[in-house]
């Protein structure tokens, strides 16, 4: 194993304890307790101790699978970083914590770890959580960057300056995959969606009708028809009475925003209704999931990703991370919430650079307007909605017998970001297009 | 629209008995021990593990006999757990309150669930139908895929056994007695706690059936103990705590409920299944076949 990998610093919430206890005690000399997180915060900016980040992410509940990757890639971050010399000669530590995908467990979580110094988080995947940061973020003095959270809300309706999103966003990554259709797909221009009934599921269908609105007059030159989508149940275990109203369709491309095992338990049971065999198949998210399940099973399609190591090919940060993801993991297929987080770090360690200063105002400074290098390429923290300006990318991925995983990716592209971001509206919800 | 009605029936059955079969072994277990065992999830889906384990063996084509003896396996293996966990948790919590043997069997949920990751892993797995049930059957207008008319008849199968068992056997009859007053059952020199031990053992053995069973067509992750649970304690409660004659009709009644909805309220998924078990209880709040208490 890698000895940079090997050396991470990581301290858990057993071996805060006793910090916290020694604090107890300081604090009993005087030190109120409502003040006391902001004295450490600024005694630490002004000393050469280690930085804290917090990683308050998915370690159980049902997100835990994605939290892997999410700790992994700071894993990885913090270990590069440190072996160049730290930020500003300071070595990084992460202090990890379980959020369980609960806005409630994430907040005391996130509410403890700036108690202990570590004010600048990373790591929400839900969306949930990541609305319920901003507030916290705001009252406590902390400042938190996501990794894969996909509300909308997080950069328009509940937009708060001390939330960042360095990854794409659901208006991106929808329209990016809108626009691949009208363009590799002219020729498939009635469509409808299999939806998970809650709201993101509702979000990233009413983007991704806004993009075929877009770019099919535009690009195809022709009018799109939008079939109502399928609305079906979240963390079903039959799928089959939707999977026939599906079926019964006449729409020639279908767009999928379940998830997970939602996903796989779907385009199982569609198979033998051969619902995706005359259609095309556009997948919101599920990166490797799906075909890491099914192998040869795997229906065509395409998928959206936050990062795909092939696509990247020659990025010497994009090659390194996979380098040390499969040392670290000894497993090939990384996903991309991997990317998500590890770019996460990478900004915070250039937004303190920036600033001089680990301190919250000069680190949410730092990071508005930030461009800085990733395993993506460039990316810019758009200073007015604190959401990043990044390519989208997109993965084609077939059935292969012949391949030890069953599946292969056959094609894949980017789509430059700001062809498909939206205009900054922060506390102002987007206007989508609809079908007249 | 007669491949719509044939449609909608079918895929109501199909719900109907994959609920029905994860659902037996939940209420055949609180009939007779009067434990709702939160845990039933938790041995589903281990049980659906161990077939998927067996499973690989043969690759990516799987024969009918294997997709079976892989059930038979799943179910010895949670029969076993079964007898173990009544040793070890049941039997020490008999003199307490039920309150604690419900938290003990929550306490079970997160034992299975940390076993599955600790074993199988976060990745998500899955398995293919048997070869033989590849294909599908044409009625018309509907698509009937075979895999789906085995697990209807699988439930079929599973509900036709515990009737025979439990109603004209004289175990059933024994099973009945106790259930009905076991310290009368005592007294007339009936080994209560020997039955209850089989009882947990088939109970769970159930769970495992059906976890081998429905394998195919599930994905297999740690999320799995939750995906059928909800709707099988629905069966339960609709159905008469305890009753499995109750269960089947409830599963049919809400399968039916499920296939509807999804037909003509397509927006508006479960709620019409919600409706009807909150419906039933404001009716009839003992369940369908279900005995009042006083």
């Amino acid at each position: 194993m890698d000895s940079r990998v090997r050396d991470v610093r990581i301290t858990t919430e057993e071996d805060s304890m006793t910090h916290l206890k020694r604090r107890t005690v300081i604090g009993g000399l005087g030190a109120s307790a409502l003040t006391a997180p902001f004295l450490t915060r600024t005694a630490w900016a002004q000393s050469d101790e280690p930085i804290k980040i917090g990683v308050v992410t998915s370690l159980s509940g049902p997100q835990e699978f994605i939290g892997s990757f999410v700790l992994n890639g700071c894993k990885i971050a913090v270990n590069q970083i440190n072996a160049q010399g730290g930020v500003m000669g300071r070595e990084l530590v992460l202090e990890v914590r379980d959020d369980r995908a609960n806005p409630a467990d994430a907040t005391a979580a996130a509410r403890e770890l700036i108690g202990l110094g570590a004010h600048l988080q990373i790591g929400t995947i839900s969306s949930a959580v990541a609305l319920a940061m901003g507030p916290l973020m705001s009252q406590e003095g902390g400042v938190v960057i996501t990794c894969g959270a996909g509300s909308e809300k997080i950069n328009h309706e509940n937009y708060n300056k001390h939330v960042f999103r360095p990854g794409d966003g659901p208006y991106m990554r929808m329209r990016a995959q809108a626009q691949l259709m009208a363009e590799r797909q002219p020729e498939v221009t009635s469509w409808t969606g299999i939806i998970p009934d809650h709201e993101y599921g509702r979000t990233t269908w009413a983007v991704f009708v806004d993009g075929l609105l877009e770019f099919y007059p535009d690009i195809a030159g022709v009018q799109p028809e939008i079939i109502d989508p399928i609305i079906v149940p979240y963390g079903a275990g039959d799928y089959r009475s939707f999977i026939t109203q599906a079926a019964r369709s006449s729409a020639k491309g279908i767009y999928n925003s379940t998830y997970g095992g939602d996903s796989v338990t779907l385009f199982q049971q569609a198979k033998p209704y051969r619902l995706f065999e005359d259609r095309i198949l556009m997948d919101s998210a599920n990166e490797f999931i799906v075909a890491g399940a099914l192998g040869t099973q795997t229906p065509p399609h395409w998928t959206g990703i936050h990062w795909y190591h092939e696509t990247n090919k020659g990025n010497e940060m994009s090659d390194q991370l996979y380098a040390d993801y499969v040392e670290m993991t000894g497993d090939t297929t990384p996903m991309g919430w991997l990317a998500e987080a590890h770019a996460g770090i990478y900004a915070y360690a250039k937004a303190i650079e920036k600033a001089g200063s680990t301190e919250t105002d000069a680190v949410i400074s730092g990071l508005k307007g930030l461009v800085w290098q990733t395993v993506t390429g460039e990316r810019t923290m758009r200073a007015e909605d604190n959401q990043a300006i990044k390519d989208v990318e997109l993965i084609y991925i077939e059935p292969k017998p012949d391949t030890e995983k069953g599946y292969a990716v056959t094609d894949y592209v980017k789509v430059e970001g700001t062809s498909v971001i939206e205009p900054p509206s922060p506390g102002q919800a987007v206007e989508l297009r609809s079908p007249t | 629209m007669t491949g719509e009605l044939i449609t909608i029936a079918f895929n109501a059955l199909i719900w109907s008995m994959a609920t029905f079969l994860i659902a037996s072994g939940l209420t055949l277990v609180f009939g007779i021990l009067h434990v709702l065992n939160f845990s039933h999830g938790g041995f589903f889906m281990i049980g659906a593990y161990v077939a998927y384990t067996v499973l690989e063996q043969f690759g990516a084509t799987v024969p009918l006999w294997a997709y079976l003896m892989a059930a038979i396996v799943a179910a010895a293996a949670m029969g076993t757990a079964g007898a173990a966990v009544d040793q070890v948790v049941f039997r020490r919590l008999k003199n307490f309150e039920g309150v604690y043997v419900l938290i003990a069997t929550y306490a079970l949920l997160l034992v299975c669930d940390g076993f599955v990751k600790l074993v199988w892993g976060l990745n998500y797995h899955s398995v293919s139908p048997p070869e033989s049930l590849l294909g599908v059957l044409f009625a018309g207008g509907a698509i009937l895929p075979h895999f789906s008319i085995f697990v209807v008849l699988a439930g079929l199968l599973t509900f036709l056994v515990l009737e025979a068992v439990l109603n004209h056997t004289s175990v059933g009859r024994t099973l009945q007695a106790i259930a009905a007053d076991p310290w009368m059952a005592q007294v007339l020199g009936i080994n209560v706690s020997s039955v209850y031990r089989w009882t947990m053992i088939v109970g769970f053995a159930l769970a495992g059936l059906a976890g081998g069973l429905l394998v195919a067509n599930q994905s297999l992750s740690p999320d799995l103990a939750g995906i059928f649970i909800l709707q099988a304690f629905g069966v339960v409660i609709v159905g008469g705590m305890g009753s499995i004659r109750g269960a089947f009709i409830a599963a049919i009644l809400l399968g039916f409920v499920e296939a509807i909805s999804a037909t003509y309220l397509p927006s508006y998924p479960g709620v019409l299944f919600f409706a009807t078990i909150a419906a039933v209880l404001i009716l009839r709040p003992e369940g369908l076949l279900g005995r009042a208490t006083t």
